[in-house]
């Protein structure tokens, strides 16, 4: 198992790589570049805009060879300050620094400063990161229950009304606009029946500190219920709006799944033992269609950013999918880079977790 | 057609040589009609009721898409007296409302429908050309090409499609048209140049083709007559998939201000200022564009299943 | 055939009476099954034969009550060890099946789960309808494996459907049908799937497992060689009806029915050299078109006034024998009897 563990790393390696390119080939295309964002921050002093540029080997109207060295630089296998492949030390750059290589670049965990904020953009992930995990966290749990009980509901109550009801609801909601069906919900629970707030993940007047501060968290560890309760209520109108549509989507899925296993001939066989009902459903229908499920889930959460982002904008939901479209907006170079790529290894990963989970639980498969 | 060596169990002398007083075999009506696969599938997809009910849907927003600006009468870039800040509700006047400056919502929405359905058939057209070829010479050639073709195909699934697209839209195509056609179609032919890519692995090594082979039939024809054929089937069911989602996705986009400027109306473009206003009361504006979108794309998903069903050749009458 | 709703003789295990099956399907109704008795008994081995599209797997679906949608049971009677299975309750039937009843499909590579080992498979059962232990049950599968050949019963037991080969996993289907000690198994088709090779081996072991255990068996099959071999009597059908049914010997010695005749002449090893093959001419009826009379009729050489506009009922024409045809008998005409001699050419 390790072995086939390591075997897909090595073979998402060249994927990574390219996702890298494309990261920076994307930014690159970008009218005016970074140079074009500073001017538009007046905390940015000329010297600093200069000492930056220099660092990350940005150069005005650069041709081949500069891009690639800007590529490299971003990277972390060339080292910009100093110039050329070799860290401060003497050592190859990419190596990690405890072993004497470079500071700047990805691989260094140096993912540059945002234009827009001057801090770091690991910092600024980092302080986005916990409101999104909960929204998605939550969002994923909840979809993923609802969804099966459906599509089991549904495949194995074929015809009757609870499947119409069911496949009606799962078609309607999938053919809403994430964003649309957001609206809809501000409006009618928000600003009529005024039941939820509508944006935010806390309320900032009664709040005890800014959302992911250490004093909140402090604030939160000490008396967590009415914290709870505060994060809880913001959540509940995001969290309705991104698993709607992946639910529906979701239910039918597992119910064609289940409908395929269903109408296998190993669930005659056990029909014609005279298993009881219920046994040849939950066990031996289930179980084989929960191989397909399994990947389908694992490969959704993907999905689950675009929701996220969508979700995010219309809430003004203060995690990574606001902070990206502020940085589209702004033209954040390095945020946007950064934000790309953590999202894309994220989703990698997840591949890989589908993989171990697939054949994990199908004894068909050999993995050597 | 008396058994030579038998004795009729009844030793009466039946019939001639020819056998008996009954009908010649020949003349047997053959069990039942043969249909070609096409033909089967178009019947499965009438019977289908929701997706006739989409197709007449999908009909109408195309006919609006067509149409729809020039049987209208209030055209909406024309700006009449407002009423209230905020806009009028739904009227006798005017069925959907106004937005804030007084524009007919109903006229946006018919004008919306022409560009939403175009982003949506056009990308869905370049997506699935595009998706095809890649998929088929990956699937049929395999090896190294294959192999730095996937490779690609991984990274444009690995990268959060969303993200992407506002980068693009917003850094590319803001306010333009085709760029943005472009972009969508673009950033979707992954989906189904892995599907037609799978279809082909398997297909590849399918008995027919084994045999067309063996019978001389070239390469170029098995991929096109023989195995693109069976392979087209879950391709097209994708394809209305990746419709309905760009749909929605230029919408989003537009909303937010990256796509297409105000001076060409969209149904995103449409909702993009009505958030303001809701908290006034004003829900017509950010409701009838946005229902517009649900149902046109309700419409494409029912056709879709419809599809899937009447192309799936194992699915029962 | 005793007359409706009374229990047939105790040494009858198994009765089917006026048995129809219907399928609606977007074209109309297929009556798949349109009438078919015969009787099994105790310990007795009865092949049905026919060819596809007949009906002879709906049947044995029926006789288990695993008819589904848009299928389903419209009439008749099936009588089993004394009570009419069209009458129990769903709960009732889940304890003859598997238990009482026990069935072999004719797919190997299919038929079993393939997320579950082998031995948890059959233990699933005898866990269930004699309330053993987890571990008697599973000594139990191992016997069952060793009981139908499989060598290393006990590394065996635990491997998963597809480590096995298809010969293998067909033992294993077998192993799980006598592992409840049935009163009845109905094999459909059990070796049609497997290479020749294995279909002998496969037909010799379940022939020998019929005889040590005593159980009744239902053997379906469209292979004439193969009832040859292994069954007592033999019932024949055609289009939805039995046409003609009796020793299995005597029946495919002297066929009454033309059907069973152009059959059996069909058969490349009976024609002498030299001599064509014969060939019912034509196809099976379309099942939305019915002829109104003999439903054979069509493709029948020996056809003559009656058999067009009218039926023929299934007779009996000799002890155990019965065929449905014109040939043999209309209202007020004495029983034509069955000739003697006169075989159809090769040994049988």
């Amino acid at each position: 198992m390790t072995k086939f563990i390591i075997r897909r790393v090595i073979e998402a390696l060249p994927v990574i790589w390219l996702i890298t390119v494309v990261s920076f080939l994307l930014m690159q295309q970008a009218p005016g570049g970074p140079q074009a964002a500073f001017n538009q921050n007046p905390h940015i002093t000329p010297e600093q805009v200069t000492a930056w540029l220099q660092r990350w080997c940005l150069v005005r109207n650069a041709d081949i060879l500069q891009t690639i060295q800007e590529y490299l630089g971003w990277l972390g296998v060339y080292n910009c300050t100093g110039g050329g492949f070799l860290s401060a030390h003497g050592l190859p750059n990419f190596l990690p620094e405890f072993l004497g290589g470079g500071t700047n670049g990805v691989i260094h965990g140096d993912f540059g400063f945002s234009i827009s904020s001057g801090q770091p953009v690991l910092d600024l992930i980092a302080q986005r990161l916990p409101a999104t995990a909960i929204l998605m966290g939550t969002a994923w749990i909840l979809w993923v229950v609802i969804a099966t009980l459906a599509g089991v509901l549904a495949a194995v109550k074929r015809y009757s009304l609870i499947d119409q009801v069911i496949t009606i609801f799962s078609y309607i909601f999938y053919s809403l606009p994430t964003f649309w069906l957001g609206l809809i919900l501000i409006f009618i629970f928000g600003v009529e029946l005024r039941w939820f707030p509508v944006q935010g993940i806390i309320n900032v007047r009664t709040s005890p500190a800014p959302f992911a501060t250490s004093a909140y968290w402090t604030a939160f560890f000490a008396n967590p219920w009415p914290q709870l309760y505060d994060i809880g209520a913001h959540l509940i109108l995001p969290v309705a709006t991104l698993i709607a549509v992946s639910v529906a989507g979701d239910s039918r899925f597992v119910r064609s799944a289940m409908l395929e296993s269903l109408s296998q001939d190993y669930v005659r066989t056990a029909r014609a033992k005279g298993l009881p009902g219920r046994t040849v459903v939950f066990r031996h229908a289930f179980r084989n269609a929960l191989l397909p499920i399994v990947t389908n889930i694992a490969l959704e959460i993907a999905f689950l950013f675009g929701g996220a982002i969508a979700t995010e904008t219309v809430f003004s939901y203060p995690g990574m999918g606001l902070l990206f479209f502020d940085g589209v907006n702004g033209r954040d170079y390095f945020l946007l880079m950064g934000i790309l790529l953590i999202g894309s290894l994220f989703i990698v990963f997840m591949n890989l977790v589908a993989d171990v989970l697939y054949v994990m639980v199908d004894p068909r498969i050999k993995y050597d | 057609m008396a058994f030579p060596d038998m004795q009729s169990p009844a030793g009466l002398q039946l019939g001639g040589p020819s056998g008996g007083a009954g009908a010649d075999a020949e003349d047997v009506e053959v069990a039942l009609e043969s249909l070609s696969q096409w033909q089967l599938a178009w019947r499965r997809f009438k019977l289908h009721r929701l997706a006739a009910i989409g197709l007449v849907i999908f009909g109408a927003m195309v006919f609006i898409a067509v149409f729809g600006p020039i049987i209208d009468p209030y055209n909406p870039i024309f700006i009449p007296n407002a009423h209230r800040p905020g806009g009028d509700p739904p009227s006798l006047a005017h069925w959907f409302g106004t937005d804030n400056v007084g524009r007919d919502v109903f006229a946006m929405v018919l004008n919306g429908a022409r560009i939403s359905v175009a982003i949506g058939v056009f990308s869905m057209i370049i997506a699935g050309v595009v998706g095809v070829v890649i998929g088929a010479v990956a699937g049929y050639v395999g090896g190294l090409v294959d192999n730095i073709l996937m490779r690609i195909v991984d990274v444009f699934f690995a990268i959060p499609f969303l993200f992407v697209i506002l980068v693009a839209a917003r850094f590319f195509g803001q306010g333009q048209l085709i760029s943005l056609i472009l972009i969508f179609g673009l950033l979707s032919w992954p989906l189904i140049a892995r599907l037609v890519r799978a279809m082909f692995l398997t297909l590849r090594e399918a008995d027919f083709v084994e045999a067309a082979r063996a019978v001389g039939v070239s390469d170029i024809r098995i991929t096109f007559r023989h195995i693109l054929p069976s392979a087209l089937g879950p391709v097209i069911v994708a394809m209305t998939l990746i419709m309905a989602s760009n749909i929605v996705l230029e919408a989003f986009v537009s909303y937010l201000g990256f796509g297409l400027t105000e001076d060409q109306t969209s149904w995103g473009n449409a909702l993009s200022n009505a958030q303001t206003v809701l908290s006034q009361g004003n829900w017509w504006w950010a409701f009838f564009p946005g229902m517009a979108i649900a149902l046109t794309v309700l419409a494409i998903n029912f056709i879709g299943d419809g599809l899937r069903d009447a192309l799936d050749p194992r699915s029962k009458l | 055939m005793t007359q409706l709703g009374t229990p047939p003789p105790e040494d009858v295990l198994l009765e089917v009476r006026g048995l129809r099956t219907e399928f609606r399907v977007l074209d109309g109704t297929v009556p798949a099954v349109d009438g078919v008795d015969f009787s099994l008994r105790r310990g007795e081995t009865l092949g049905l034969v026919g060819e596809s599209g007949s009906g002879k797997s709906v049947t044995s679906l029926s006789i288990m009550r695993l008819i589904e949608r848009p299928g389903e049971i419209v009439g008749g009677e099936i009588w089993f060890d004394g009570r009419d299975l069209l009458k129990l309750s769903e709960g009732d039937m889940e304890d003859i099946r598997g238990n009482d009843i026990t069935m072999i499909f004719q797919e190997p590579m299919t038929s079993l789960n393939p997320v579950f080992s082998v031995g948890e498979q059959i233990a699933e059962s005898v866990r269930l309808h004699r309330h053993a232990s987890k571990k008697d049950a599973w000594d139990r599968a191992i016997e069952m494996l060793k009981l139908v050949g499989i060598p290393s019963p006990e590394r065996r037991v635990k491997q998963y459907p597809h480590e096995m080969s298809g010969g293998m996993r067909q033992r294993v289907v077998i192993a799980m049908a006598l592992a409840c000690d049935p009163k009845l198994i109905i094999a459909d088709e059990p070796t049609t799937a497997l290479d020749v090779t294995i279909q002998a081996q496969i037909l010799e072991l379940m022939r020998r497992i019929q005889e040590e255990s005593g159980a009744a068996m239902l053997l379906i099959t469209h292979d004439l060689a193969v009832v040859a071999e292994t069954v007592q009597r033999i019932a024949v059908m055609y289009a939805g009806k039995i046409v003609e049914s009796g020793g299995v010997q005597e029946t495919l010695l002297h066929p009454q029915h033309p059907y069973t005749e152009g059959l059996l002449t069909s058969i490349p090893s009976r024609v002498a050299r030299g001599q064509r093959l014969n060939v019912i001419k034509g196809t099976v009826p379309n099942p939305f078109r019915l002829p109104q009379g003999c439903r054979f009729e069509p493709r029948c050489p020996y056809s003559f006034e009656p058999c067009k506009p009218n039926e023929p009922q299934l007779e009996t024409i000799g002890t155990n024998r019965k065929v449905r045809c014109f040939l043999h008998g209309l209202p007020g005409q004495p029983a034509i009897p069955v000739p003697a001699g006169a075989g159809t050419g090769a040994d049988a």
